[in-house]
């Protein structure tokens, strides 16, 4: 679509400036099964984001349509979503930052270069790893994924900026069948450089994780010390991130209403946003709104640092906005829980009576990020003086995200990035409530 | 017309000009509108244009899948004969001729979404706005959100399929927030149809809805910590039957199921629920919320009895996990839309009338858990072990609905809690929801009459009753 063209329509009919927001996505996909090709995808998308400010009102035009036919409706659509808006707050097209980060090693040339074989072969090589690992696993699932994602921003105010990264993820689950159950576990690799992948050890990771699950079941009800590994952590985390949207705070949605400034975590908790991690697809040097983007710390020491803004929302409140204009709401980019010295082992050695939280599932539903209480599905082991001692599941562990956060007792060392692209360690909880037979 | 025959020939034949021997196309066109209203007033406005191809070719149980948003035909077909390469070899069959194509004429909206104007959809959520806030003092917050959109879709394959439908899907969510004493509850509603606004002017009343989810709310703003521990469940009617849909649903569709990974996998033909249970999938209600003309691989969409008097006697299958169990595919591919190869997916699932009354379930539960809405939940397909929130619970108490209870969640596996539902009302009724899987997002109905669970591990923040 030619840009000068739309822009010119645009103002023609009024619209006081415009933004448009490109995106080119290019992935591939790869998944074996029982040692062949099972799927293979790829696929090549871009859309185009046009936002209009009409008497300090944004009207939105998402399209896949791209060709100059497109502008007259874009325009006309832009407008009427603008005129249909009444609430009091005053948007802006953004004329731009001082200083944008330079983030160099987001794209990696040699990833889209490697030949597909040379992808293929290594998720075959990890389903087989998978399935020669141990008698007892039934089924293997092996994916790859792969994308190139790049960005333009430009707008009437003069700006424009670019941004482009890529990432390659490999996916692998094991089915293990016991006696009398089956238990499944996965975990991912994420990183835009192939080398990275240590497919040996993953595999065996999975298996051995799966295994030590086999002949779980529910320990009897009541208050234990909690460990939750690093996935485990990350989902719940993951469930309640919204709560530091300063939209979500204005709005009465958030449970942090009035808490800035003030502790809602233990000493050992210091969460933050780092838009600028390396290797990471999310990160940015700048947002959706074209504000440059900073690292922060959400949680110092426990205290409530500051709250995610985007340009709407820092108005409102009378501050800067954080770069954290996301998908037309506010979002963080890189959460990132800072780890603390002692080794998971430790953390599990010091337990007395507790349970070891290896993944939590349904935060979907069974996390409420309004009222700040969760009460979720869990897997694990049962611990008795500092040991593992029985493989648990279907038993749920509830409690509310801030109280959970005062009673972080440890944090050990062992940083993950997992599937949500959230980065934290295993993290010890003084007392939860577990719900079993 | 979304893209011509001659085109779509082309293309398929590109696919299949090597070893492929199955080639299919999926021309999607789709527009949709978003309104969100916060605090009586609209905050946001969105409009989304979704357009684009996705062509898939198969050889035996693999299968290739590219999608892109060009319609430029050099790009098409290049698309087609990159992906044959997947595939090295001399071609192999020969395509079945397109004939005319065939457009579905069921499930059409009388007032589509492209028709009403913004500022009679803004009036209908402001309704539903003054609804829930003038409810109570307690409510401090109500959101509305409506999204609607019309899809055109136009499948066409090489086993000789060539048809297109119009789907349209209209909703609305209403969520209302109780506030007390730094405490906050949410209770919400989600009307939503395969209708056009039809529905919402004629066939529900929003105030009433709004209202409803404000006296969620509230009540479970007043509500105790709901005890934990093993206990029978009583689970009310439409939503549900997301139980059904999450615990057992999941596990029958062939994409689990043909790779061994279901517990229901060769179980086909035997008992896996008690007698009292037949349940059903079924993509021809009309204008129902998961309904369609036709599925996504272009067969006309059926009614599935996938369990019947408490025997399995049907997965939902598609066609290339068909291949791999050897089984026809049941008319049950479905797909978020062109960036995603389709896959075995329910549509508007349910269980059954039994022959109990609401009254008679309550009435025989000495002690439990009454589940009046449900949340949404989860399932590892794996094991069938799942996880549901419960939005607004009560206890039952010699044989009464006593105080209500917040923050239950219903933690069990699939295939045991099939066996252990010893009650079904005659309550049958459906609700709307999304379901997320490997081929997208989807819009699915789950339904199901009143039911009672033996015993399932409720989860919740209090300590085990006093009994």
């Amino acid at each position: 679509m030619n840009i000068e063209k739309l822009f010119a329509k645009a103002i023609e009919k009024g619209l006081a400036d415009v933004q448009v927001f490109l995106n080119d996505t290019s992935h591939l996909s790869i998944e074996i099964f029982d040692g062949e090709l099972n799927t293979y995808e790829i696929s090549d998308v871009s859309s185009m984001t046009i936002k209009g400010l009409y008497k300090d009102k944004i009207g939105t035009y998402r399209t896949e349509v791209l060709d100059d036919t497109m502008i007259e409706e874009i325009v006309d659509k832009v407008l009427d979503n603008a005129k249909s808006i009444d609430s009091e707050d005053e948007a802006e097209i953004y004329p731009g930052d001082d200083h944008y980060e330079k983030l160099d090693d987001l794209f990696n040339r040699a990833l889209p270069a490697t030949d597909p074989k040379k992808k293929i072969d290594m998720v075959k090589k990890l389903d087989k790893l998978i399935h020669d690992e141990n008698e007892k696993v039934s089924v293997a699932e092996a994916h790859y994924s792969e994308t190139t994602r790049s960005v333009m921003l430009q707008n009437t105010k003069g700006l424009k900026l670019h941004n482009k990264v890529n990432s390659a993820m490999l996916f692998g689950e094991a089915i293990v069948k016991g006696d009398d159950d089956q238990r499944t576990s996965f975990d991912v690799l994420i990183s835009n450089d192939l080398d990275d992948f240590d497919v040996e050890t993953f595999a065996s990771d999975i298996v051995e994780k799966g295994i030590e699950q086999l002949g779980s079941k529910p320990i009897p009800s009541g208050d234990y010390e909690i460990v939750y590994e690093p996935d485990a952590f990350a989902t719940l985390i993951a469930a309640f991130k919204d709560v530091f949207s300063a939209e979500a705070v204005q709005k009465g949605y958030s449970l942090l209403k009035g808490k800035l400034g003030e502790s809602i975590g233990s000493e050992h908790v210091t969460l933050v946003d780092d838009p600028f991690m390396k290797k990471s697809s999310r990160s940015r040097s700048f947002d959706d709104e074209g504000v440059a983007t900073k690292f922060k710390k959400l949680i110092d020491n426990g205290n409530l640092n500051t709250y995610l803004h985007n340009l709407l929302t820092a108005k409102k409140d009378g501050v800067k906005s954080t770069g954290n204009g996301f998908g037309g709401s506010v979002a963080p980019v890189n959460l990132k829980l800072m780890p603390g010295d002692d080794d998971k082992d430790e953390l599990v050695a010091s337990v007395k009576n507790g349970l070891l939280v290896t993944s939590v599932q349904g935060a979907h539903a069974g996390a409420n990020p309004v009222s700040g209480d969760f009460s979720l599905q869990a897997t694990g082991f049962l611990l008795e003086d500092g040991k593992k001692v029985q493989p648990v599941a279907l038993v749920t562990v509830a409690g509310n995200f801030v109280d959970m956060l005062k009673d972080v007792t440890r944090v050990a060392n062992d940083l993950k990035t997992g599937y949500f692209g959230i980065t934290n360690p295993s993290v010890k909880i003084k007392s939860m409530r577990v719900s079993g037979n | 017309m979304l893209m011509e025959k001659k085109l779509i020939e082309d293309i398929l034949d590109a696919g299949l000009s090597s070893n492929a021997d199955y080639a299919e196309v999926f021309v999607e066109d789709k527009t949709q509108e978003s309104i969100n209203l916060n605090g009586g007033s609209v905050e946001k406005a969105t409009t989304n244009k979704v357009s684009g191809v996705g062509i898939r070719l198969a050889k035996g149980t693999q299968s290739v899948y590219g999608h892109t948003n060009s319609k430029k035909p050099d790009d098409l077909k290049n698309l087609a004969l990159d992906l044959s390469k997947s595939f090295p070899g001399e071609a192999g069959v020969e395509r079945q001729p397109l004939g005319e194509l065939e457009v579905g004429k069921r499930h059409q909206a009388k007032i589509s979404p492209k028709d009403v104007d913004k500022a009679d959809k803004i009036a209908l959520m402001k309704k539903a706005y003054e609804a829930a806030k003038s409810f109570d003092e307690v409510i401090q917050q109500v959101r509305v959100q409506t999204v609607d959109w019309v899809q055109d879709v136009l499948i066409a394959n090489s086993d000789g399929r060539y048809v297109a439908e119009t789907r349209t899907r209209v909703r609305m969510g209403i969520m209302a927030i109780a506030s007390k004493d730094g405490v906050m509850q949410t209770g919400s509603e989600t009307p939503g149809t395969g209708k056009g606004y039809e529905y919402f002017y004629d066939e529900v009343d929003v105030e009433e809805l709004a209202k409803n989810a404000a006296k969620t709310a509230k009540t479970m703003l007043l509500a105790e910590e709901c005890p934990s521990g093993e206990m029978p469940v009583i689970i009310n009617n439409e939503f549900g039957g997301v139980i059904f849909h999450e615990a057992c649903g999941h596990s029958l569709e062939a994409t689990s199921v043909s790779k061994n990974a279901s517990v229901f996998s060769g179980k086909l033909n035997t008992k896996v629920a008690n007698d009292i249970v037949t349940a059903i999938d079924d993509g021809t209600i009309e204008n129902a919320w998961g309904s369609a003309n036709f599925d996504d691989e272009g067969n006309p969409q059926r009614k599935r009895v996938l369990i019947k008097d408490g025997k399995l006697v049907s997965y939902m299958i598609d066609k290339i996990n068909g291949r791999r169990m050897d089984m026809e595919a049941t008319g049950s591919s479905r797909r978020q839309s062109y960036k995603f190869a389709p896959t075995s997916r329910m549509s508007n699932t349910y269980i059954a009338n039994g022959d109990s009354t609401f009254e008679e379930i309550i009435a025989n539960t000495k002690y439990g858990l009454f589940a009046k809405k449900m949340g949404g939940g989860s399932v590892n397909p794996g094991n069938g072990d799942f996880n549901f929130a419960v939005s607004e619970g009560y206890m039952v108490r010699d044989g009464k609905i006593a105080e209500p209870v917040r923050g239950a969640s219903l933690v069990g596996n699939g295939a045991n809690i099939l066996k252990k539902i010893d009650m079904i009302a005659n309550n049958l009724d459906s609700a709307r929801g999304m379901c997320g899987s490997v081929s997208g997002s989807i819009p699915a109905d789950v339904g199901q009459p009143t039911i009672r669970v033996q015993s399932i591990t409720v989860g919740g923040k209090k300590g085990a009753d006093e009994e």
